[in-house]
C-alpha cells in the first residue's frame, strides 16, 4: 500500500484498504488473464482456495507464488468444504502455509445453488475465532444468522447478493438493507453479482466492499472487466459518501421558474 | 508415399522425452534424414506420458470458445495435419472427423447459450464453421444413445478425435523400424549440444538437444507448472457414440471421446496441483455422475483406468518454442496436445532448418517469464 493519507479506507481486522474490490483467483482462461486483471481491477485482496489440492507436498506452489507475487493481502477460503470440520482443518492448512490468519469461511450446505449451510458455518466461526483467525464468513442474508456471527467475534460479514455464479444481482434487498442498518461493521457483498451496475448498486446502499470472481473471469476481456468493476464500486462508494437524493412522488424543475418572464412559465 | 528431401546436412540430434513430442519429433527428424537418440526417464513400455492419458481430441472450436480464440486457426490446420500423418502411418482409421456435440442439461442451457455466444464470435472470422443448434429429436437422430432428457444440442465442425493410443503405438513401430536409439530409465538434465544421464553423469554430445519433457522439465524452467487432470476410461457395449461429447455445467466442463472396442475416454478435471496420487473419490464422483446423467446405459460400464497426469503449462497456458544455438524448448501444451503439437514440431523443424515461421510465433508467444536466453 502507498504511503499516501487514505482519504476513504476500508478497514478489515485492522488493516487498512484503499481498494473495496476483493476478487477471487479461479476461473481464469490462463494465469496471466488472473494477474493482467488483478492489476487492472486495483484490488488489494485476493482470495484463493486451496480445496482440491495436497499441500503437505508443496502441491499447487507454483500458482500461489504466481498470486503471491501481486503483492496483494492473501484471503485463503474453504470453499468446497461441506462441513465446520473440513472447513477448520482447511483452515488451519492455509494458515501454516500462507502464514496468515485471515480464512473467508465458507461452508457449503447445498451443491446446486452452493447456499451456505449457516449451522455448520456459526460452529466453524466459533472454533476458529477461539484459534485466533480473522474470520470473513461467507453468509446468506439472514439478520439472526449475521447476528449470531456478530456475537461469536466475526469483525466483518459477508452476505452474498444472490447464488455464487449466478450474476443475479441483489436478490433480496430487503434483507440486505437491514443488514446494513442493524451492522455498523463492514459489510461486503459476495458473491452473485454478474455487472458492474449491480456492484455500484450494492456499494450505493452503503455496503462497505465488493468480492467476486466469475463475473470478471468469464467475461470476454476479463482484464478490462475487472477495471469496470473498479469504477463501478469506486463510483457506488462515492454516492454513498455524497448521499443520494430522496425519490419523489412529483416533478422539480431542476431549473427554478421564480424570475422568469411569466410568458415562459407555462410554455 | 510421400517424398521428402534429405537433409544436405544431416544432424546428430538429441530428443529428451518421449512423450508425444518426442515421437512425432522423431519420426519427421529421421524422414528428413537426421540421426536421432531419444532420452526418456520412464521404462520402456510404461506409457507415463501425458499423451497417453489424453482423450485426443482435436477439438479447436470448444478449445478456441474455452480459452484463446487463436487456436481456432492453428486447431483447424493441425486436423488437416492429422489426417495426413494418420495417412502416412497407415493409421486412417485412427482420425475420426464427425465434428463434437455440446450439451447442457435444461437446467443448465446458460451454459451452452455462453457457449454458443463465445463461439460465434470466433465463427464470424471464420467461415469455415459451422454451429447448429439441435432440439431434442435432431439430437437423438445423431447420437440415438443419449439421454432423452437432453432437449437441445449444438454441433460443431470441424472437429475430430485421434485414436490417440494406436497413433502412439503405430509411432512407436515405426521408430522401431530405423536406427534410432531410445534410452529408457534416463533422467536427464539439458544444455545446449549436450545431455548429462544425471544417473551416470555422463555427458553425452550432439549438434542439437530439443527438450520437450513436458511436466517433467519444470524443475528446470521456473515458469513452467503442472496443471492435474484426470480420466476415467469406460468399456461398455451398451452405449454408441459417433464424436465427442460435451457436457457444459456451471462447475465442470467434461466429455466423453469414444474409443474403438467399447471404449470411452472420459475427462478430465483440471486442478492447479503438481500432485500424481492416484484419482480422488470427488473426481470419480463427478466424472461419472456426469457420464451417467448423459446416457443412463453407462451405469454398468466398466472402470478400466483412471489416469492422472500434469499437464505442462506455461502462466498464458500456451505452448512456446524457444531456442539458442544447439537448444530448443518445446513445452506448455496444457491441454492442447494433440491439436497444437502439428504447430509446436512446425516451428521446432523452422528453427532447426534456419528458417522464420511467421505463422507459428504468432500463437506460440513469449510466456510471463525470464527466458531470454531461450529466445526464439
Amino acid at each position: 500500500m502507498s504511503n499516501q493519507t487514505l482519504t476513504d479506507p476500508l478497514t478489515l481486522y485492522g488493516k487498512t484498504f484503499n481498494s473495496r474490490f476483493l476478487l477471487g483467483t479461479a476461473l481464469y482462461e490462463s494465469p496471466e488473464i488472473m494477474l493482467d486483471s488483478v492489476a487492472t481491477s486495483q484490488t488489494e485482496i485476493l482470495t484463493l482456495g486451496l480445496r482440491r489440492q495436497n499441500p503437505a507436498q508443496g502441491d499447487g506452489e507454483r500458482f500461489w507464488q504466481m498470486i503471491q507475487s501481486t503483492g496483494c493481502t492473501l484471503l485463503p477460503n474453504t470453499a468446497g468444504c461441506k462441513s465446520a470440520k473440513e472447513a477448520i482443518n482447511l483452515a488451519l492448512m492455509s494458515r501454516e502455509l500462507f502464514a496468515t490468519n485471515w480464512v473467508k469461511l465458507e461452508v457449503i450446505g447445498d451443491d446446486y445453488n452452493l447456499q451456505p449451510d449457516p449451522f455448520q458455518l456459526l460452529e466453524a466461526a466459533q472454533e476458529l475465532i477461539a484459534q485466533d483467525f480473522c474470520v470473513l464468513p461467507y453468509c446468506t442474508d439472514d439478520l439472526i444468522l449475521c447476528q449470531r456471527l456478530r456475537e461469536a467475534g466475526c469483525q466483518v460479514l459477508m452476505p452474498w447478493g444472490a447464488p455464487i455464479g449466478t450474476g443475479r444481482g441483489l436478490l433480496n434487498r430487503y434483507a440486505l438493507k437491514a443488514l446494513r442498518q442493524r451492522f455498523d461493521c463492514p459489510l461486503i457483498i459476495d458473491a452473485g453479482l454478474g455487472a458492474p451496475s449491480q456492484a455500484c448498486d450494492a456499494m450505493e446502499l452503503g455496503f462497505d466492499g465488493v468480492l467476486l470472481n466469475t463475473a470478471v473471469a468469464k467475461a470476454q476481456d476479463p482484464a478490462l472487466m475487472a477495471a469496470s468493476f473498479r469504477s463501478a464500486i469506486s463510483a457506488g462508494r462515492d454516492a454513498y459518501r455524497a448521499g443520494l437524493m430522496q425519490k419523489r412522488q412529483t416533478a422539480h424543475p431542476s431549473t427554478p421558474t421564480i424570475g422568469q418572464p411569466f410568458w415562459h412559465q407555462n410554455s | 508415399m510421400h517424398q521428402y528431401p534429405t537433409a544436405k546436412h544431416p544432424l546428430n540430434i538429441a530428443i529428451a522425452g518421449y512423450g508425444l513430442l518426442g515421437r512425432l519429433l522423431a519420426w519427421r527428424l529421421l524422414l528428413l534424414g537426421h540421426s536421432v537418440t531419444v532420452y526418456d526417464k520412464g521404462r520402456s513400455g510404461s506409457n507415463t506420458s501425458a499423451a497417453y492419458s489424453a482423450a485426443g481430441m482435436l477439438a479447436p472450436i470448444s478449445e478456441a470458445a474455452a480459452s484463446h480464440p487463436s487456436i481456432y486457426r492453428a486447431g483447424t490446420e493441425a486436423i488437416n495435419t492429422w489426417a495426413n500423418w494418420c495417412s502416412e502411418l497407415g493409421l486412417s482409421h485412427a482420425i475420426q472427423q464427425q465434428g463434437s456435440l455440446i450439451v447442457a442439461h435444461p437446467q443448465d442451457r446458460a451454459e451452452l447459450t455462453q457457449f454458443y455466444r463465445d463461439s460465434q464470435r470466433i465463427a464470424a472470422e471464420n467461415t469455415s464453421m459451422t454451429l447448429t443448434m439441435l432440439n431434442r429429436q435432431q439430437v437423438s437422430e445423431l447420437e440415438p444413445d443419449l439421454s432423452n432428457q437432453l432437449d437441445q444440442g449444438l454441433w460443431i465442425n470441424p472437429e475430430a478425435h485421434l485414436d490417440n493410443r494406436a497413433l502412439l503405438a503405430g509411432l512407436d513401430q515405426w521408430l522401431q523400424r530405423t536406427d534410432v536409439t531410445i534410452w529408457y530409465d534416463s533422467e536427464v538434465s539439458v544444455s545446449p549440444k549436450q545431455i548429462t544421464d544425471l544417473n551416470s553423469g555422463r555427458h553425452f554430445q550432439h549438434d542439437w538437444v530439443i527438450d520437450c519433457r513436458g511436466a517433467g522439465a519444470r524443475f528446470d524452467q521456473p515458469t513452467l507448472r503442472g496443471v492435474r487432470g484426470e480420466t476415467l476410461h469406460l468399456e461398455t457395449r451398451e452405449v454408441t457414440l459417433q464424436r465427442p461429447v460435451r457436457l457444459m455445467h456451471p462447475r465442470y466442463q467434461l466429455y466423453i471421446v469414444p474409443k474403438p472396442n467399447h471404449r470411452f475416454v472420459i475427462g478430465a478435471t483440471q486442478l492447479e496441483s503438481e500432485d500424481l496420487s492416484p484419482i480422488s473419490l470427488q473426481s470419480n464422483l463427478e466424472l461419472s455422475s456426469a457420464v451417467y446423467t448423459l446416457a443412463p446405459a453407462f451405469a454398468e460400464a466398466r472402470i478400466l483406468e483412471a489416469g492422472v497426469n500434469l499437464r505442462p503449462a506455461y502462466a498464458n497456458n500456451l505452448p512456446h518454442v524457444s531456442a539458442n544455438e544447439g537448444l530448443i524448448s518445446a513445452n506448455g501444451l496444457f491441454r492442447h496436445g494433440y491439436l497444437l503439437a502439428p504447430l509446436v514440431v512446425a516451428q521446432t523443424l523452422s528453427i532447426l532448418h534456419g528458417q522464420n515461421n511467421l505463422a507459428c510465433e504468432q500463437l506460440i508467444s513469449q510466456p510471463h517469464s525470464e527466458q531470454a536466453t531461450h529466445e526464439v
